[in-house]
């Protein structure tokens, strides 16, 4: 075919491999991408036939870092969902991880279905868990707190309401306050674990089979409890795979956008909200577009620390 | 055996006893966590509406089950059957369509990556590598602007092809989205498998891509499967580029038809866990059966690589 003429190095055939996927990348996102930044320099607003562009310099920038009121609390309130969501993810993964490592009737069920969460649409985790926290009688998280008696029969919680946790606190009241944090978000956080973490439960599965068990042999020799077991043995030599599930979650804790605005709308404003609604409902587009490049680079430098770490030149 | 021996043994048996007793209370939380909600969702499926909106706490189970919410999602006389219908083909071609191109383009890229030599190889695996990772919502609003200028460009001609609203623009940005993904996992997988059968291979005179063919390929079939599936359920799951760009029954994908049930006003919780179902069904069906090559595919895309 096209292998005509000896090619020893497999040079050109590496071309040919490569061009369908380079090609396509680079019309479809390294373009846009470029545009993205060219039209972040501008006010672009749709009119009959076409877009109006003036040319701005960087007063899209200076708009979202200095003027806009909307910008800084984005940025707390997508802060505090990576940073709270991250910290549930990776305690109660690690923790059913061990559990999941123990021997137990019935492991291999329970193990299969553990990944079950993780496959269900993101739209339709979203959807259940709104109407799991149904803020009235037929809500069942409703119903679940007066099976349980932690609420009286009559009494009946709006679970996706917007009054701060503990907004009596001395402190944390306000602080939580500052960061934009509701009882909503709280839950869509809950909800987004459910989904979440059977992945780190996976892969940090994944990694304790790779801990020899001599090495727990050694350790209760030693008289090493559970505690000193875990800090001593199993973090250690999970670091890499924590680190890898730290990195990629970051990212897409970051970028959060499917759920919150699924269960509500405008009303939850993470990066991603703020972004859809500026530049596609708003129709701003040269402001928006200068929204998605700030929230693309911070991505892109979690990414580097990820692709640091975990790049290697092994195969040539 | 003195009396202390004996005090000590019964000690243990008993902390051994009570070990296993909270093993498996951890065990029966975690199930009941794992399942709980998705339990919840296909009873509701089952309800009739008018039992869904009635007091939790003493009313869980149906009364009189029905297959009723799943039968109005088919039934075509009704608009909402009928664009049900239309979500979940679109959604089957549009997730199809993708995975089928993904894996053959990322495939060929990543064995190129992985084996031959290609000048600028980091910068092309790392760039490769960033775009994976870039956020969809980064690149939305070039996208739109971009397909109304096509669109309007092709209106302005004269003729009526156009992206918007249309299966074809969404498996073009779903491909590409994807495909860095595909070439980062299958580029981990070639390079598990040792060089030396592939030589071995060329040495009886086979070309590199017959020995890609032969040899190499199934021996990353499992790599293959996961790659495949992955790709299947990032599309089938993808939401925002659906939200920008599609509007009627000839594009618009699940995930959009199930956020836009109901309203403000009405509340379609019927509807929605009758739906809900039967777009979870196929990804967790695959998820289910091929967890082993997922988690493989998974760790080698993410540890190694």
């Amino acid at each position: 075919m096209f292998l005509r003429r000896p090619d020893p190095n497999g040079r050109k055939l590496a071309r040919w491999l490569l061009a369908p996927s380079v090609i396509l990348i680079a019309t479809v996102v390294l373009a846009p991408l470029l545009f993205a930044f060219f039209l972040s320099f501008q006010e672009a607003e749709p009119t009959v036939g076409g877009i109006n562009m003036r040319f701005v310099g960087i007063a899209n920038y200076v708009h979202h870092f200095a003027r806009s009121d909307l910008f800084w609390p984005a940025v707390r309130v997508t802060v505090y969902f990576t940073v709270v969501s991250l910290a549930i993810e990776l305690v109660l993964g690690i923790a059913i991880a061990l559990v999941l490592n123990e021997k137990f009737a019935g492991r291999s069920f329970v193990r299969a279905i553990i990944l079950l969460p993780w496959a269900v649409p993101t739209v339709v985790n979203a959807r259940m868990w709104e109407w799991i926290f149904a803020g009235s009688e037929f809500g069942a998280l409703n119903g679940l707190m007066k099976v349980l008696h932690v609420f009286p029969p009559t009494y009946d919680r709006v679970w996706l309401g917007f009054d701060v946790p503990l907004a009596g606190a001395p402190v944390l009241g306000p602080f939580l306050k500052w960061m934009g944090v509701t009882q909503a978000l709280n839950m869509i956080i809950l909800a987004d674990t459910w989904k979440v973490t059977p992945l780190v439960v996976l892969l940090v599965l994944a990694g304790l089979q790779t801990i020899p068990d001599s090495l727990y042999e050694a350790a209760t020799v030693d008289g090493a409890g559970f505690w000193r077991k875990l800090r001593h043995v199993t973090l250690p030599l999970l670091k890499p795979v924590l680190l890898v599930v730290l990195v990629l979650r970051t990212m897409e804790l970051f970028r959060v956008f499917d759920i919150i605005y699924i269960i509500m709308q405008y009303s939850i404003r993470v990066l991603g909200v703020l972004t859809y609604e500026v530049g596609m409902k708003f129709l701003h587009f040269g402001s928006g577009a200068a929204l998605s490049f700030l929230v693309a680079l911070l991505i892109l430098g979690l990414a580097l620390i990820y692709i640091r770490l975990f790049y290697t030149d092994e195969g040539y | 055996m003195n009396a202390l021996q004996m005090r000590t043994r019964t000690k243990g048996k008993t902390a051994l006893r009570l070990k296993r007793a909270a093993l498996y209370v951890a065990v029966a939380a975690i199930v009941v966590w794992t399942l709980a909600p998705v339990a919840w969702l296909a009873i509701s499926s089952i309800t009739p509406y008018s039992e869904l909106i009635s007091d939790r706490a003493t009313h869980w189970l149906p009364r009189h089950p029905t297959f009723a919410n799943f039968r109005a999602m088919f039934d075509l006389s009704r608009e909402t059957g009928e664009r049900f219908v239309y979500a979940i083909r679109n959604s089957m071609i549009v997730a199809s369509s993708v995975t089928i191109i993904c894996l053959v383009a990322g495939t060929l890229a990543a064995y190129a990556l992985a084996r031959l030599p290609v000048r600028g190889k980091k910068t092309l695996v790392l760039s490769l590598m960033s775009i994976r990772m870039l956020p969809t919502i980064a690149l939305v609003i070039p996208f739109f602007v971009i397909v109304s200028y096509i669109d309007y460009g092709f209106m302005n001609i004269g003729s009526s092809f156009h992206l918007f609203d249309t299966k074809l623009n969404l498996v073009i940005l779903y491909t590409t989205f994807i495909l860095g993904f595909v070439i980062w996992i299958m580029r981990g997988f070639f390079l598990t498998i040792p060089a030396d059968l592939e030589e071995a291979a060329r040495i009886d005179g086979c070309t590199r891509l017959q020995a890609l063919r032969h040899v190499v390929l199934p021996l990353c079939a499992p790599g293959l499967v996961a790659t495949g599936i992955l790709s299947f359920l990032l599309a089938w799951d993808e939401f925002l580029l659906a939200l920008i760009f599609t509007r009627s029954n000839n594009a618009i994908t699940l995930p959009l038809f199930i956020a836009e049930l109901g309203s403000q006003y009405i509340t379609a919780y019927d509807q929605i866990s009758a739906a809900g179902v039967m777009a979870a069904i196929p990804p967790v069906v695959l998820a289910l059966l091929f967890q082993r090559f997922i988690v493989q595919g998974l760790t080698s895309g993410s540890v190694k690589g």
